[in-house]
C-alpha cells in the first residue's frame, strides 16, 4: 500500500474518532489558528504548571510508565525521537544514522557540541557507559532494571542481563562521535527502539552515584533539574541555555504531583495547574467549556480539550491452545458480536474508540478495518459460530470470560456476555486479583481474557512481533503461525521504511485472517488545559516536547 | 508503675508476631506471582526475571566466587575473594532460569522479613523500586504533623465545645453545638474536604487545595489548615458529645454539690473538681484516635495530596505494593501499641485512684 494510501485512512479514522469530541465543543468559538498560533507569535518566558501522578523512575535505568516517560522526555535526548507533528522520526543525540544491508549493525553520528547539564560532552562512549548500566543487574543488584528489554537485540545482551563476569553489550564507540551497535539478528526499526528513553545517555561521573542521581538525573535535555524530585510532590524543571538545539519558550515546567484525579481537577479549576485528566462523568462538559483541539493533540486558547486517539489498545487475548477457541472461526463469532461502540458510548463515556485493527491509528501502516472481523456485526456472528459448531462439531458453546478484579474490567465483560448471547454463546466471568489473573494468561490457563498493550515505539512491529511471533513472552493468546513468524522476520530485516511498513502490512493482514486476538477500543486522550497554554502538542504516545509550547502573557 | 510499662512492653512481642505472621501468611496465600506485579504486562526476558525473584528474596540463593577467563579467583583491591549471589536449584547447583530455581519457603522469607525489620530494613517496594524504610522515613514526618494538628483542634474545638455545652445547657450554645456535631458525624470525611477546597480554594482562593507546602504559592502553615479541620472533624464531634456527656454527669454528682454548697466559684468547680474526673472517657477516647491519626489517614491525605502514609499504603493497596503494606501496617502496629500504652499510664495522672502494678490487695 502506498504512503498515500495510507495517510488517508489514517486521516480519516482520527478524524471520525474526533467528530464525538469535536460535537462536544460547540460551546466555544475557535480562533483563527493561523493568526493566534503561528510561531512567530510565540511569547518566551514563564512556568508551565504540568500535572503528574508520581512516577516510577525518572532515571532513564527504570523509566516505564507515562509519567516518568514524560519528565525524562524534557531531561534527555536519546538518539532519534518520533515527532508526531512531522509524523517522522528524527535525530536528536544523533544527527543521522546508517544500517548495513542485514540491518545487524546501525552507526550512529552523535551530535558534536552536545552536553550533559553539568557540561560534560555528550559522546559515543557515554551510550556504551549508559546501556551497560541500563542491562546489568550490578548496577543495583536490590533492583535490577525492568526495561533493559528494549536492548534485547543487541549482542552480548543475554549475558549482561544474567550478571556474566567482563560480559558487555557489542557496541563501539569508534570515535568521540561515531556510535556502533552490532545486533543479534537483522531489526531495521531499531532506530525507532533507541527513540526510547530508557536508552539515553547518561554521564558516567553523575550516574554512578545511583541514590543521588535517581532523584536529580543529569541528562542531555533541553531542560535541567531544578532540585531534586520530591517524591509525592513535585519536580522541577528549568531551561537548559547550554542546549544544543532550539532553545525552549518557557523558562521551566513545574510537576506538580498529585496521586487523585479529582483533587488534581480542582487545582486546574483554580487556576494552579495548566494541564489535567478529565474526571470521568465530565468529558461533555469540559469539551464544551473549554473547547476541542480540531487534531486532537494540540493545545491552543479556546481549544483546550484534547481527545485525540493514543497508540494502546484494550484487547480480548484468546487462547489458541484451547479446544474452542483454537478454531478462528469462534474468535471472529465473539468479535462480531461485541457491540464496541455501546461498550465506548455507556462505560467510557466516548473516551475510547471502537478499534478496528490490532495496529493503532496513530502508526505508520494503520490501516482502517484491516481486521476485518474487527465491527460489530450480528449477522456475520451468526453465521461464524455455525461454523464453529460444524468445525468443532457440537451444537453449543458455553464460555468463560476471564478478567482481573476491581478495575472496572467486570462491567466490560457483562456488556460483553449479553452480547455473546444474542449469538447463543453462554458465557460467565471469573474475576481474578491482577497476579494470579497475569499468571493464569501465561500459564495458558484461560479462555479468553482482556489486555492491553500500550506501545514503546510508534512502529508497526511494536504490535506484531511481541504479541504474534510463536513463543514471545507478550504472545499470551499462544498464537502460532510459521509463516507469519517468516514473514515477520523478513520484515524485519528490510532497511527501507516504505518497503518495511508494506511488508508488515501484509503479515497484519495474515495475522488479521487468522483473527488470533480481538481488538476491542483504542484509547484516547482526556485531557485539558489551561487557556494561557499555546502549542502544547500531546501526541499518540502521550509524549510532549515542552520547547515547542509557550504561555499567553 | 515502671513495672507495669515494662510488662506491657514485654505484652507488645507476641501482639507484634502475631499481626506480623497474619500478614505475611495473608501475603503468601494470595495466589499470583510477585514479580509479575513489578513487571506489569510486559514480559521480561528469563535473565531479567531470574534476577528480580533473586532481589526479591523468592528463590533460594548462594554466593559462588567469581572466576577470571582462566577459572581463577578473583580478589578485590582488599584481597578479599570476590563472590556473587546466584539462584539455586534444590542440590545447591547455580541455575539460570526461575523455573529451575528452588523457590525460598515461607518460613525463610518471614525470617528474612523479621530479621530485616529489627534492622530497619523493610524490603523494597515492587512498584516504587526503592527501600520501603526509606518511603516511610520520607512520608512519616508529614502524617505525624497533619496528626499533631488535627489533635489540636479536636482538643481545643472539641473539649472546648463539650464544656461550653454542658454548662450552658439548653441554651443557643448547647444547640448549635448538638446540631453542629450532629452534622459533622454525619458528613463524610472526604465529603466535608471537599467541599472546603471548593470554598476556600477554588472560590475564594485563600486557602491552598492541596500539597503539604513545598513549591507552593501558599505559606506552609496555611497548607495545614482545611486537611486538619477535615481529619479532626468526626473526631471532634464525638469528643465534644462525650465532653459534654461526662461534664454533665460529674455536675449531678454529690461531691461538686458540697463544692458548690461550700461556696467555690462556678469557675473553681468546673476546672478544678468537675473537668478532671469528666477528661478521663475523653483522654482514652482523643488518645485512641491519636493513635489512628498517626496511622495514615487514608481519605484525608487522599483527598488533599497529603504526601504522608495514608496515601502511601492506600496506593501500594491498590497496586497490591504488599512490601509496603506490610512494612506499613508493622509501623502502625508499633504505634498503636505506643499510643494505647502513653493513655493507659496517662489515667494513672488524671486519676490518683488508679494505680498500675500496684498489688491485687489494693496496696497503698
Amino acid at each position: 500500500m502506498s504512503q498515500n494510501t495510507f495517510t488517508m485512512s489514517r486521516r480519516s479514522f482520527i478524524a471520525g474518532a474526533l467528530a464525538t469530541g469535536a460535537a462536544l465543543a460547540m460551546a466555544k468559538p475557535s480562533i483563527d489558528a493561523s493568526v493566534a498560533f503561528a510561531n512567530d507569535a510565540a511569547v518566551d518566558g514563564g512556568t508551565l504548571n504540568y500535572y503528574l501522578t508520581d512516577p516510577v523512575s525518572i532515571d532513564p535505568y527504570n523509566v516505564q510508565e507515562n509519567q516518568g516517560m514524560q519528565v525524562c522526555n524534557a531531561l534527555f535526548d536519546a538518539l532519534t525521537t518520533y515527532d508526531g507533528q512531522q509524523g517522522k522520526l528524527i535525530g536528536k543525540a544523533a544527527s543521522s544514522w546508517e544500517a548495513n544491508e542485514d540491518a545487524t549493525e546501525f552507526t550512529f553520528h552523535l551530535r558534536e557540541g552536545a552536553t550533559f547539564h553539568n557540561g560534560e560532552p555528550v559522546t559515543a562512549q557515554s551510550f556504551v557507559y549508559a546501556w551497560n548500566r541500563l542491562c546489568s543487574p550490578l548496577t543495583d543488584p536490590e533492583n535490577p532494571s525492568v526495561v533493559s528489554y528494549h536492548l534485547s537485540m543487541v549482542e552480548g545482551y543475554d549475558d549482561v542481563v544474567a550478571g556474566v563476569k567482563g560480559a558487555t553489550l557489542n557496541m563501539e564507540a569508534k570515535d568521540d562521535y561515531t556510535l556502533v551497535v552490532h545486533l543479534s539478528f537483522s531489526y531495521a526499526d531499531f532506530p525507532y527502539v533507541v527513540s526510547h528513553l530508557a536508552t539515553a545517555p547518561v554521564p558516567e561521573s553523575a550516574a554512578s552515584d545511583m541514590a543521588t542521581y535517581q532523584w536529580a538525573p543529569v541528562g542531555n535535555g533541553a531542560f535541567k533539574m531544578d532540585g531534586k524530585w520530591e517524591s509525592g510532590q513535585y519536580i522541577k524543571i528549568v531551561r537548559n541555555d547550554a542546549y544544543w538545539g532550539d532553545k525552549a519558550h518557557i523558562d521551566g515546567v513545574d510537576f506538580k504531583i498529585l496521586l487523585d484525579i479529582d483533587t488534581a481537577y480542582l487545582e486546574f479549576e483554580a487556576g494552579n495547574l495548566d494541564n489535567t485528566q478529565i474526571p470521568n462523568g465530565r468529558i461533555s462538559a469540559v469539551a464544551a467549556q473549554y473547547g476541542v483541539a480540531p487534531d486532537g493533540y494540540t493545545a491552543n486558547p479556546g481549544e483546550e480539550t484534547l481527545l485525540g486517539p493514543e497508540d494502546s489498545i484494550y484487547y480480548l487475548t484468546c487462547n489458541n491452545q484451547d479446544k474452542i477457541f483454537s478454531n478462528a472461526h469462534m474468535r471472529k463469532a465473539v468479535s462480531y458480536a461485541i457491540d464496541r461502540q455501546a461498550i465506548c458510548d455507556t462505560i467510557f463515556e466516548g473516551t475510547r474508540v471502537p478499534a478496528d485493527n490490532f495496529i493503532t491509528p496513530g502508526i505508520a501502516g494503520y490501516e482502517a478495518g484491516a481486521w476485518e472481523a474487527a465491527k460489530y456485526d450480528v449477522a456475520a456472528a451468526k453465521e461464524e459460530i455455525e461454523l464453529a459448531k460444524k468445525d468443532l462439531g457440537v451444537d453449543s458453546f458455553s464460555i468463560i470470560l476471564n478478567c482481573n478484579s476491581g478495575s472496572g474490567h467486570e462491567d466490560i465483560m457483562q456488556l460483553i456476555m449479553a452480547n455473546l448471547k444474542e449469538i447463543g454463546v453462554e458465557a460467565k466471568m471469573e474475576a481474578v486479583e491482577w497476579a494470579s489473573y497475569l499468571q493464569k494468561l501465561q500459564d495458558g490457563d484461560y479462555q479468553i481474557g482482556r489486555l492491553g498493550w500500550i506501545a514503546d515505539y510508534p512502529i508497526m512491529d511494536n504490535y506484531l512481533y511481541p504479541m504474534f511471533y510463536t513463543g514471545n513472552g507478550d504472545n499470551r493468546s499462544q498464537y502460532s503461525n510459521p509463516a507469519v513468524d517468516e514473514a515477520l522476520s523478513a520484515a524485519r530485516a528490510i532497511v527501507d521504511d516504505a518497503e518495511r511498513i508494506a511488508a508488515l502490512q501484509k503479515v497484519n493482514r495474515m495475522i488479521a485472517e487468522d483473527f488470533p486476538v480481538i481488538p476491542l477500543m483504542f484509547y484516547r486522550h482526556t485531557i485539558v488545559c489551561s487557556n494561557r497554554v499555546n502549542n502544547l502538542y500531546v501526541g499518540s504516545l502521550q509524549m510532549i516536547d515542552f520547547t515547542k509550547c509557550w504561555l499567553s502573557a | 508503675m515502671l513495672r507495669y510499662i515494662l510488662k506491657r512492653i514485654l505484652q507488645f512481642i507476641p501482639v507484634f508476631i502475631g499481626v506480623t505472621v497474619i500478614l505475611f501468611v495473608l501475603q503468601n496465600v494470595v495466589p499470583g506471582d510477585p514479580i509479575k506485579l513489578i513487571t506489569g504486562e510486559k514480559a521480561v526476558s528469563p535473565e531479567v526475571e531470574l534476577q528480580l525473584r533473586i532481589a526479591n528474596h523468592l528463590v533460594k540463593t548462594q554466593e559462588f566466587p567469581i572466576l577470571d577467563e582462566n577459572g581463577q579467583q578473583v580478589y578485590d583491591e582488599d584481597g578479599n575473594p570476590q563472590m556473587v549471589k546466584r539462584a539455586v536449584n534444590s542440590k545447591g547447583e547455580p541455575v539460570s532460569n526461575s523455573k529451575d530455581a528452588e523457590p525460598e519457603s515461607v518460613w525463610d522469607r518471614y525470617v528474612y522479613y523479621i530479621s530485616g525489620l529489627l534492622q530497619g530494613n523493610l524490603g523494597n517496594s515492587y512498584q516504587k523500586r526503592r527501600p520501603v524504610a526509606d518511603i516511610f522515613l520520607e512520608k512519616y514526618p508529614y502524617t505525624i504533623r497533619l496528626a499533631l494538628c488535627g489533635i489540636v483542634v479536636e482538643i481545643i474545638v472539641g473539649i472546648g465545645a463539650g464544656v461550653i455545652s454542658a454548662i450552658k445547657r439548653y441554651s443557643f450554645w448547647d444547640v448549635l453545638v448538638t446540631l453542629s456535631t450532629s452534622i459533622l458525624v454525619a458528613m463524610p470525611a472526604f465529603w466535608l474536604g471537599m467541599l472546603l477546597q471548593l470554598l476556600f480554594g477554588v472560590n475564594l482562593k485563600i486557602l491552598p487545595i492541596s500539597g503539604a507546602g513545598a513549591n507552593s504559592a501558599f505559606p506552609e502553615y496555611l497548607h495545614y489548615i482545611l486537611p486538619a479541620i477535615t481529619l479532626a472533624s468526626v473526631s471532634t464531634a464525638y469528643t465534644a458529645r462525650i465532653m459534654r456527656s461526662q461534664l454533665l454527669d460529674v455536675m449531678n454528682s454529690d461531691y461538686i454539690r458540697t463544692a458548690v454548697a461550700k461556696g467555690l466559684s462556678s469557675r473553681k468547680v468546673i476546672v478544678h473538681h468537675a473537668l478532671k474526673n469528666a477528661l478521663i472517657p475523653v483522654v482514652t477516647y482523643i488518645g485512641i484516635d491519636f493513635g489512628s491519626m498517626l496511622s495514615g489517614a487514608i481519605l484525608t491525605e487522599t483527598v488533599f495530596n497529603w504526601p504522608g502514609i495514608g496515601l502511601t499504603i492506600y496506593q501500594a493497596i491498590m497496586q497490591r505494593d504488599w512490601p509496603i503494606v506490610l512494612g506499613g501496617v508493622s509501623i502502625i502496629c508499633i504505634v498503636v501499641m505506643v499510643i494505647s500504652l502513653i493513655v493507659d499510664v496517662s489515667y494513672a495522672f488524671l486519676d490518683p485512684r488508679i494505680r498500675y502494678g500496684a498489688s491485687a490487695k489494693g496496696g497503698k
